[in-house]
């Protein structure tokens, strides 16, 4: 049989189609597959937002994933901001979060930080007390509750509305005009 | 989560078939219609590549379109087969077998895709696609029942038309 004929056989037709599209379809599928796997970060309102509550502190800034609380102090005196800032859960599903202590100003060992008694970040819901992450002062040293400085997680129902309660005490010899930063996170298991 | 991609990919194998089938049955069809829909797979497959070299520069909107696009090139080539068989060829029984193992299940597997996507994306497609689905999916499959249980019924058809 010549040459050229078994090429143009029928079979020979179908077997080099099958094959190249074989080839064409894995590499090809191939493509796809890489086009699913490539990462993609899409901006979104986080799981639990903080927002406005009745008792905000004068000035503060209040974001979604962010928020500022400008609160006082007084001397020889407890001021409680009952609803410092609501913690909503802005998904039709549970949510567990926590509270963890960041940093703090003044240091430990410095001599202002006798101006202040206690800094207390209470957790409420409508059933009452949750948790907290509490600030007390012993000689010029700051001592965290929890002591590692961070909470458990706790779970927030879907859609709910929790809310942070702030107390803030200073002794009665402590100095007008003192200022202490602290940063909190909001950790956030999704 | 699919990607408009996917549709690329689907008239890709949808090519591949047909030039399969157009090779099993190269009695009926020019020469080069396999090899011409192997070339129309291939230039699928281009198009994936662009696809996702340019994938943060295209839009979503935009890589829908020109997937979907080739995607009704696609099946306007099996309809066009099917057509060809029943109209220019008269070869009858290949034509029915054709749609009813090619065209249709193809045609209903697509829109199934497309309605799935637009329901990931929120799209809002008109209610009224639903009950003509259905209506259509009803006349088919009644009319395939029926020529099933009667096969005379076409050649009796044919003569009351004469």
């Amino acid at each position: 049989m010549e040459i050229r004929k078994i090429i143009f056989r029928k079979e020979m037709k179908l077997v080099t189609l099958l094959l190249t599209s074989l080839l064409i379809a894995s590499v090809s599928a191939a493509t796809y597959y890489s086009m699913l796997m490539q990462p993609r970060v899409t901006v979104s309102t986080p799981a639990i937002k903080f927002s406005q509550a009745p008792d905000n502190p004068a000035g503060s800034t209040i974001n979604n994933s962010w928020c500022r609380l400008t609160a006082k102090s007084y001397p020889n005196a407890t001021l409680t901001y009952e609803k410092a800032v609501y913690l909503n859960n802005t998904e039709s599903n549970t949510n567990s979060f926590r509270l963890r202590h960041v940093t703090i100003t003044p240091t430990n060992g410095t001599a202002e930080v006798g101006n202040w008694t206690s800094i207390k970040f209470l957790v409420y819901n409508s059933s009452g007390y949750v948790f907290s992450l509490n600030y007390t002062v012993n000689s010029n040293n700051w001592i965290l509750q929890p002591s590692s400085g961070e909470t458990s997680y706790y779970t927030i129902p879907a859609n709910g509305g929790w809310w942070i309660k702030l107390e803030t005490l200073s002794p009665a010899t402590a100095t007008i005009g003192n200022i202490c930063d602290i940063q909190i996170s909001v950790d956030v298991q999704e | 989560m699919i990607l408009p991609e996917f549709f690329a990919l689907l008239s890709i194998d949808v090519f591949l078939l047909l030039s399969l089938l157009t090779c099993l049955l190269e009695d009926r069809f020019p020469k080069a219609i396999p090899y011409i829909y192997q070339i129309a797979a291939l230039i699928g497959f281009g198009h994936l590549l662009v696809s996702r070299e340019f994938l943060t520069i295209f839009g979503e909107y935009m890589r829908f379109w020109y997937s979907f696009f080739y995607l009704l090139i696609a099946l306007a080539n099996i309809i066009a087969v099917n057509l060809y068989l029943a109209v220019e060829k008269k070869l009858w029984t290949l034509a029915k077998a054709w749609s009813g193992v090619i065209t249709f299940p193809i045609t209903v597997i697509s829109v199934f895709f497309v309605s799935n996507y637009g329901y990931l994306q929120g799209a809002q497609f008109p209610t009224l696609i639903l009950q003509v689905g259905l209506v259509i999916s009803a006349i088919v499959m009644g009319v395939s029942i029926s020529i099933f249980l009667s096969p005379d019924l076409l050649n009796k058809l044919k003569e009351v038309r004469r």
